[in-house]
């Protein structure tokens, strides 16, 4: 009878796992030493034929040499197994490269962003986004904010500048009219803004349009002064253009409104250094602005004595066409999709 | 308005700073100065003087604001104006004012040389872009950029009887002007006249007849102040804009006529030789005087919010020519036409003393909620929903065509008394002819147009805001999902699409595509339309694809549109699906097939799904196949239940004649 020395057995076995290139070779293996006709089968068989005195000690030894293979055979298979998945895996592969699949989304008209965001700085400021209607009365478009009929400024706007209807009223030339509405209905104090359409007759071309937005702004109270202005206008253009940006007010004239500024915001593009934007100057106007005029609060039955605040008026698709470079107003009713479709 | 730098100096002693430094100067304190050009030796600022500063349409004025602002004195000038005691000028000439003018002074200047100007005279007018004409015409020019009031010479000779008229014009009244043009005046033109006819255009243009030329020998100089009313209006009506009109529709004050009457008379008998005859003839019934206006401090600090030194308020109220007195009681100088209550003030220190030095500060007020305004939040909420289902939106012109009027058959529409062009000639009664138009124009470039627009439409006087969207191609069923979960994300759950009861008048043009369009309707009541564009307006906008569209009255909708939302607990037992096939005639509704299966056993149904539609396999009947979702929400439904229930479905479909389900 052969002599069976467990330990080389043993060595034999696990140098053998180790050699095993896949899981195939593993199992085969496998089977040849745990399988029915396997190597441990064949060895079981000797130990009842051993002589006594050896058959307990040799058979300890069998059990723990089986156990070790056996994890011998577990682990290397996990190995194996990983290594195969891994190799799988790395088969497997996109192109990265290839032009993104179109996913269908919307898009937001780039007023309405704007708009959003005004909405947005203004409310947390405390106003109240009002609306009003687009066709008015002579009233609340001129009289009421001090311009009456034979004032230069009406002849300027009236003439000029205003669309009538034929069976009477106008398309607002300003959303100042909707200062006039909300003070005829509410008193002081009070804070509101007032994003919306205005028409204009003009002849339309990159810079001129006739059917476009404005941002009316009003704020009422027994103190607010041109300080305080300053102060929310400012904090209006840093947070829509950026903390780095400036204003600065000009002189100028509204009949509804005393003083009047114009209001200049530090260039964005050049920072103020000078540039095609700004025509060199640093400074791009940006909207009116002013106290508003003791006639008008008289036109809205408010005591100019008891009240006094600012009213100013920003072109919103300026805004927009600062933030987003946009070079053509005509652009924002042009319903063209290559253009919109980029917001 | 154009300027010279160097003109501007001579009313200086002290140097001037540099064109670009006084330009920035004046912008923050004055007026915007739009642009800096270099001529010969001089710079020419083209300052943007704003339309209620008249008394700064001069040199003079604008000096007087630069020494406001830099707080240089101006140099007094010394001249006296020699006057022949010989000749009184009462006994040459007579005025008659009739309308139109507050004011009118005129000098009679005898025996002047007419001939070229100095060249002093002339380069002034050139730096201002006016062309040299000869000493007399230069001179009453040159005056009149300097003080702002506008002169005319008139050769007196051949003024008819002597005598001036001032009047509106007579129909049918004409007049050949110095530049050899010919105006028909009529009632609106404001005239200088002799007894005979006009003989210039008032305050806007002299007569070729009586203007100067080498041959006169005697001048009426006039110096007026017309109604700018009159003057503005007549502009207009003639299309005739010269120097003299843009200063006098703006308003002059009254007596500056006297100074600058005087200042051109000396000038003329200085470079033209002659004598000035004795007297002003002088119309001024209604003498201007100076407005008074008690100045606050308190005011004045409240209104800037920010405390000026009482003295430097004072110091720039008299660099500016205000005169004040110890109560401060401010005397407005009748120059300042455009300073009547104490707000004007107020701006005058304010603008002096420099807004840029007004410290930013955030107001103090109570602290009261801005109120939420639900038609905006709507929109906004509609515009989220929208663009999330893959909508881009966009904003059309409030304005059609007449021929886009037509195309749709609108009536009711209002019309634009004055429209830019025949583009935009009515209020747009709708939005979808805009959407469409945007189609035609993306067609070419984009396969599949998604597209909405929130805004108001006009109709019978009235406006309303709306909201309206359109997908190309045959996608009814894929629109009518999009507005399912619209009005359901809107909190709006008992609506319904109904069939479009076409009206008499719609039948003859219509928008829709009636039998492929329907009524969406809320509670009963229609909110809007939804549905295939006729193929007439397919034609006629050359639009390649079909188009389906939605019309929503937005107002009703954000009025019925709620946040109120509940939970609505889901059954926890299991759901067993049976799938039925139904062959009905054509024109059965799939909702009828719906309602019976839901009347047959509609306690045990969760949900009905219709999944196909197949018309090919019968010529008169089509076939339906829903999956039926049987489940309760307190146990679990029997598979027996279930059998019996779809039993008596089967059964109650088949009694309908010609309905038949089909078995597997």
């Amino acid at each position: 009878m052969k002599k069976i020395n467990l330990g080389i057995f043993e060595k034999r076995v696990k140098k053998k796992i180790k050699k095993a290139k896949n899981l195939k070779e593993l199992d085969e293996i496998f089977k040849e030493v745990f399988g029915k006709d396997g190597e441990i089968k064949r060895i079981s068989k000797i130990i009842p034929k051993l002589p006594k005195s050896k058959r307990k000690v040799f058979g300890e030894k069998f059990g723990r040499v089986k156990e070790s293979l056996m994890e011998e055979f577990e682990k290397r298979a996990k190995e194996l197994k990983e290594k195969a998945e891994r190799e799988a895996e790395e088969k497997e592969w996109i192109d990265i490269t290839i032009p993104p699949k179109k996913v269908p989304i919307g898009h937001y008209h780039p007023i309405t962003i704007v708009r959003r965001k005004i909405e947005e700085i203004f409310q947390s400021m405390g106003f109240e986004v009002v609306e009003g209607p687009e066709i008015e009365d002579e009233w609340h478009n001129f009289d009421a904010l001090n311009i009456p009929p034979d004032h230069p400024a009406r002849d300027v706007l009236s003439l000029g500048k205003t669309f009538y209807l034929k069976n009477g009223g106008l398309m607002r030339s300003h959303t100042s009219s909707v200062q006039i509405r909300y003070m005829e209905k509410n008193l002081p104090p009070l804070k509101i803004i007032v994003p919306g359409r205005v028409f204009r007759l003009d002849a339309i071309d990159a810079s001129h349009e006739i059917d476009f937005w404005q941002l009316e702004g009003l704020m009422v109270g027994k103190e607010i002064s041109v300080a305080n202005f300053k102060a929310i206008v400012e904090e209006f253009v840093k947070r829509f253009f950026g903390k780095e940006v400036k204003i600065r007010l000009r002189p100028s004239y509204f009949p509804f409104t005393e003083p009047s500024f114009e209001v200049d915001i530090s260039c964005i593009f050049c920072k103020g250094k000078g540039c095609s934007i700004c025509k060199n100057s640093g400074w791009v106007e940006s909207g009116g602005a002013g106290m508003v005029h003791p006639q008008v609060f008289k036109n809205c039955k408010l005591d100019p004595e008891e009240w006094q605040g600012f009213a100013f008026g920003f072109g919103m698709n300026r805004l927009a066409m600062l933030k987003y470079k946009i070079p053509d107003i005509r652009l924002f009713n042009s319903g063209d999709l290559r253009f919109l479709n980029q917001f | 308005m154009k300027f010279s730098f160097n003109w501007l100096q001579s009313f200086f002693n002290k140097k001037l700073p540099n064109p670009e430094r006084l330009a920035e100067v004046l912008t923050l304190h004055s007026f915007e100065v739009e642009g800096i050009e270099r001529l010969g030796k001089d710079f020419i600022l083209d300052i943007d003087v704003l339309p209620n500063r008249t008394d700064c349409y001069s040199h003079f004025g604008i000096a007087r604001e630069i020494s406001a602002i830099l707080g240089f004195k101006l140099k007094e000038e010394k001249w006296q104006l020699k006057e022949d005691k010989n000749l009184k000028i009462e006994n040459f000439v007579s005025i008659k004012v009739i309308s139109g003018c507050k004011r009118y002074s005129a000098r009679l200047i005898f025996d002047v040389k007419v001939g070229e100007s100095p060249d002093w005279v002339k380069e002034r007018l050139e730096s201002c872009g006016i062309k040299p004409i000869n000493n007399v015409v230069d001179i009453a020019n040159f005056v009149m950029l300097e003080l702002g009031q506008p002169l005319h010479a008139f050769d007196f000779e051949k003024i008819e009887k002597r005598k001036i008229i001032v009047r509106f014009a007579k129909k049918g009244e004409k007049i050949l002007t110095l530049d050899d043009e010919e105006y028909n005046l009529g009632k609106e033109i404001l005239v200088i006249a002799d007894s005979k006819k006009p003989i210039a255009i008032a305050g806007i243009k002299g007569g070729k007849e009586t203007g100067i030329s080498e041959k006169t020998k005697i001048i009426l100089l006039e110096s007026a102040n017309f109604d700018p009313v009159a003057i503005r209006r007549g502009s207009i009506k003639l299309d005739l804009k010269t120097d003299a009109s843009m200063r006098f529709s703006h308003g002059l004050d009254p007596n500056l006529t006297e100074i600058a009457v005087n200042r051109a008379a000396y000038l003329i008998s200085k470079i033209c030789g002659g004598k000035v005859a004795k007297g002003i003839l002088d119309y001024y019934p209604e003498k201007v005087l100076p407005k008074k206006i008690k100045l606050e401090i308190e005011k004045v600090e409240s209104l800037l919010g920010i405390k000026i030194p009482k003295e430097k308020i004072l110091k720039i109220l008299k660099n500016l020519g205000f005169k004040i007195n110890q109560k401060l009681i401010v005397e407005v100088p009748t120059f300042r036409r455009d300073v009547s209550i104490q707000e004007d003030l107020i701006e005058e220190i304010g603008r002096i003393y420099g807004y840029d030095r007004i410290e930013n500060k955030f107001p103090v007020s109570a602290l009261v909620p801005s109120k939420k305004n639900p038609e905006i939040f709507w929109e906004n909420f509609v515009k989220d929903v929208l663009v999330s289902l893959g909508f881009t939106e966009v904003y059309n012109y409030s304005f059609l065509s007449k021929e886009d009027i037509e195309n749709f058959g609108f009536e009711e529409v209002i019309e634009i008394e004055n429209p830019a062009s025949a583009f935009y000639q009515f209020l747009r009664p709708s939005l979808i002819p805009g959407l469409i138009k945007d189609v035609q124009k993306n067609q070419n470039e984009f396969k599949e147009i998604k597209i909405f627009e929130i805004g108001k439409i006009f109709k019978n006087k009235k406006e309303k805001k709306a909201l309206a969207g359109l997908i190309t191609g045959e996608r009814f069923f894929e629109l009518k999902g999009i507005i399912d979960t619209l009005l359901k994300r809107m909190g709006i759950s008992n609506f319904y699409f109904d069939f479009q009861e076409p009206s008499p008048e719609e039948s003859k043009i219509s928008i829709w595509q009636i039998k492929k369009s329907a009524e969406i309707k809320i509670d009963g009541e229609e909110v809007g339309f939804l549905g295939e564009i006729s193929k007439k307006i397919l034609e006629k906008y050359k639009i390649k694809d079909k188009i389906v569209a939605f019309d929503i009255d937005f107002e009703k909708l954000a009025n019925l549109a709620t946040e109120e939302h509940e939970y609505e607990p889901f059954s926890i037992y299991p759901a067993i699906v049976r799938d039925i096939s139904v062959l009905v005639p054509k024109d059965v509704l799939v909702e009828d097939v719906m309602n019976v299966i839901e009347e047959t056993a509609g306690k045990l149904i969760r949900d009905i799904d219709l999944f196909d539609i197949y018309e090919e396999l019968e010529e008169d009947r089509k076939s339906l196949a829903f999956h039926i979702i049987f489940q309760l929400k307190d146990r679990a439904i029997l598979p027996e239940e279930v059998e019996n229930a779809f039993q008596k479905i089967v059964e109650n479909l088949e009694k309908k004649p010609d309905w038949e389900v089909r078995k597997k």
